[in-house]
């Protein structure tokens, strides 16, 4: 509104960040397009929020550079940066109406009430929360709050968007909706945003491209779909995808990974002594005991809906199948399990590599 | 208000709001109610009965009060106003227009100091009534040494609640070096007080710079508030002797200047204790956020941290307040004729030759107990509980 410089680009230059002995962030590098919608997967301690939060200028790193647009933001105060966020507590101002708490940032900038009034008018309207322009935060239930959070952030059209885990506090069914308002937003407005998350489906669903951090290092940036199939590392592949991908531990030898006097073949050829091999419970499927790659017992079956998780007991490992929502196994029922070596993912067990 | 709500109030109370947290008498069962309620009435009774005490004895004379207890007007004793007319009315000029007079003479006399460098005012000299004298200095000094106290007080707490301080222990050492230094030669090679003293802070500021960065040694804000604390350890009769002699330096004996910066330092510490946990106590969110929305850290003191805070404000007041009403050990080393206050009206019936005359000090103490409970009427309507609802999480 006031500002017409939307869509900056975002780059992290060989950022570092240590809080005493502990390093949080080692030689971080990201490039985010102008307009792009960013999501910073990772699990807690894996330095996603140190990140954003450098980026936003509360935090300062060790080393390294920050640029927003053409801009090196690295020494430049928070208030300068021309960035906006909505943090995992909203930080709504308690004593202030929503009018108050989608305006103040206009009224630090000293705007004239009735551009003001307008301006918050028109960010109320975005988010659905003209009726309640009276009310104290206190009043609001959790999804309002997180909508005046959202106001407060779009009225000053800021070059860069940053959201701390703005969905984790709302409860399951309304974060699915929230998910959805969010994504069309950003699409609307066309505002760099950059977004942290510990919840892969918030990643998978938002997101232009995922980052994957943890401990500190990136681990792959790329689109969802190219993060789901193609997992770079072991880390990635175990961390995307619900319930996770089934871990195999053997060796590779040849085209053939082999574990338990059972031989797989493989798409990827190499001699590792340690190796990994991943597979999705929905690339899998059960069948007869004398039919399948493997053969165990069921541990047990859940029924999720539209189909049923089985965990079958293999020696001392655990394989679980997404099946047909009619499959009727029982528990302790000898089952057999396809793997198909199509959908095997090979990695090198000591460095996490991906085998390609 | 749901459970979460509670809970998130609880961790976040400061000190003054759990002590003045009422017990939760309404989720008991009934019998324990009965005796919740009576012990309370009792407890009432006990701490009611001096102040009635008081009242009934300001309206007693002198025989009613040397004839042995006696507890209802009317019945026990006769009551009779003489005490109230030895106390408002035997000294000249005494009528209630002596306290606007003597607002007067503060506000003529403050200007004349003021003005003294350019123009030389003659200041106005005290009307002899001394009650209204007296309850008009402790209004004025206890009410602008509580705002300076309060003031100064929180910002310091802020400060020291959101911003990391490493003051360096050689520089603090060079700095106590260097007021001794003063003190030896102010006291003993005669050289003028402000002379002393600026040699010594351009030569701290020169030290510091200088040599500052060779010392390794580095204090955190954990020992600036325990430092700040450890000054109110010190029993103050021990420094009344030297606070004379430094104010008898300076010609501020007897001046409402004195007693008021004396009182708003006395109480920086506990201010800036106080309000040092209500600030912590924020959600520093709030305070990211509107740095981030772009407001200056002034602004962000003003407009957001400083309405959060007022119940804690408005109770650490509140205690400044009752603190400095009732001061009596500094005011009765540092003022003879003109900047008496209260408390030492009181102390004032207690004659050598006559004895106490109890009914005479019990009137001018109902006196004294009035503005502060106006006061605390008026301030516990800010000390509410739940301002920060709403702030952060559902």
């Amino acid at each position: 509104m006031t500002d017409g410089n939307t869509k900056a680009s975002v780059k992290f230059d060989a950022v570092q960040k240590s809080f005493g002995s502990v390093k949080v962030l080692e030689e971080f590098n990201l490039e985010v397009e102008p307009g792009e919608f960013l999501v910073l997967l990772g699990a807690s301690g894996s330095g996603k929020t140190t990140a954003l939060r450098i980026l936003s200028g509360l935090e300062t790193p060790s080393a390294g550079r920050v640029h927003i647009g053409e801009r090196d933001v690295t020494e430049v105060l928070p208030k300068y940066r021309d960035i906006s966020m909505v943090f995992q507590s909203y930080a709504l101002y308690p004593h202030k109406t929503v009018a108050e708490n989608i305006g103040f940032p206009l009224k630090v900038k000293k705007l004239p009430k009735a551009e003001m009034d307008a301006a918050i008018l028109d960010a109320a309207k975005q988010v659905q929360l003209e009726a309640l322009l009276d009310r104290y935060p206190r009043e609001l239930s959790g999804g309002q709050r997180q909508r005046v959070a959202l106001a407060r952030a779009i009225i000053r059209r800021p070059s860069v968007f940053l959201m701390d885990e703005p969905l984790s506090n709302l409860d399951a069914k309304l974060r699915g909706h929230m998910r959805a308002e969010l994504k069309h937003m950003q699409g609307t407005l066309g505002i760099t945003t950059i977004y942290v998350t510990h919840d892969q489906i918030e990643a998978m669903t938002l997101a232009h491209r995922v980052a994957v951090l943890e401990k500190g290092v990136l681990q792959q940036l790329a689109s969802p779909s190219e993060i789901y199939n193609n997992p770079a590392n072991l880390f990635v592949a175990q961390f995307i995808g619900s319930p996770a991908m089934n871990v195999i531990h053997g060796t590779l030898e040849g085209a053939s990974f082999q574990t338990n006097g059972v031989k797989v073949k493989t798409k990827v050829k190499g001699q590792v002594t340690k190796a990994v091999a991943g597979v999705r419970p929905e690339d899998c499927s059960v069948t007869d005991p004398k039919k399948g790659t493997i053969s165990g017992q069921i541990y047990t079956t859940e029924l999720i809906g539209d189909h049923t998780l089985v965990t079958v007991n293999w020696g001392d490992d655990q394989i679980v199948v997404k099946a047909h929502k009619d499959f009727d196994g029982k528990q302790g029922d000898a089952v057999g399990v396809v793997l198909p070596p199509e959908n095997l993912y090979i990695f090198d067990e000591t460095s996490g590599e991906r085998i390609r | 208000m749901s459970g979460a709500h509670t809970k998130f109030d609880l961790q976040n109370r400061g000190l003054l709001e759990k002590m003045f947290e009422p017990p939760a008498v309404g989720k008991m069962a009934p019998v324990a109610k009965i005796v919740v309620y009576s012990f309370l009435a009792i407890w009432s009774l006990f701490v009611l009965f001096p102040i009635y005490w008081v009242i009934i004895t300001s309206f007693k004379d002198a025989a009613a009060v040397n004839q042995g207890p006696s507890y209802i007007p009317f019945v026990d004793f006769q009551p009779t106003l003489d005490a109230w007319r030895i106390n408002f009315t035997a000294d000249p000029y005494c009528d209630m227009a002596a306290i606007a007079r003597q607002l007067y003479l503060l506000a003529h006399n403050s200007v004349a100091f003021v003005l003294s460098p350019v123009v030389t005012i003659p200041p106005m000299e005290p009307q002899i009534c001394k009650i209204y004298l007296a309850f008009t200095n402790s209004v004025v000094i206890s009410i602008i040494s509580t705002i300076f106290c309060v003031a100064v007080g929180s910002m310091a707490a802020y400060a020291l609640a959101r911003i990391q301080y490493r003051p360096k222990f050689g520089n603090i050492m060079i700095f106590v070096l260097l007021i001794v230094g003063v003190i030896l030669a102010t006291t003993y090679a005669g050289v003028p007080w402000w002379m002393s003293s600026a040699v010594a802070l351009a030569l701290f500021f020169f030290l510091a710079r200088a040599l500052g960065r060779h010392f390794k040694m580095s204090l955190g804000n954990g020992d600036i508030l325990f430092w700040m604390i450890s000054q109110r350890i010190l029993p103050p009769i021990v420094v009344v002797v030297p606070l004379y002699v430094m104010f008898q330096a300076v010609r501020l004996l007897d001046t409402h200047l004195a007693l008021i910066l004396l009182y708003a330092v006395a109480n920086l510490p506990i201010v800036v204790w106080l309000m040092h946990d209500f600030f912590a106590n924020l959600p520093i969110e709030l305070e990211e956020s509107a740095q981030l929305d772009g407001a200056t850290r002034f602004g962000i003191f003003w407009e957001i941290v400083m309405p959060l805070t007022r119940p804690g404000l408005a109770a650490t007041t509140l205690l400044i307040l009752v603190l400095n009403w009732n001061e009596y050990l500094f005011a009765v080393f540092l003022s003879t004729v003109k900047v008496q206050t209260m408390p030492i009206m009181v102390a004032a019936k207690n004659t050598g030759e006559k004895g106490v005359l109890w009914w005479e000090m019990c009137a001018v103490t109902v006196v004294m107990i009035i503005p502060v409970i106006i006061m605390a009427v008026l301030l516990t309507r800010f000390i509410s509980k739940g301002v920060l609802l709403g702030a952060v999480k559902g």
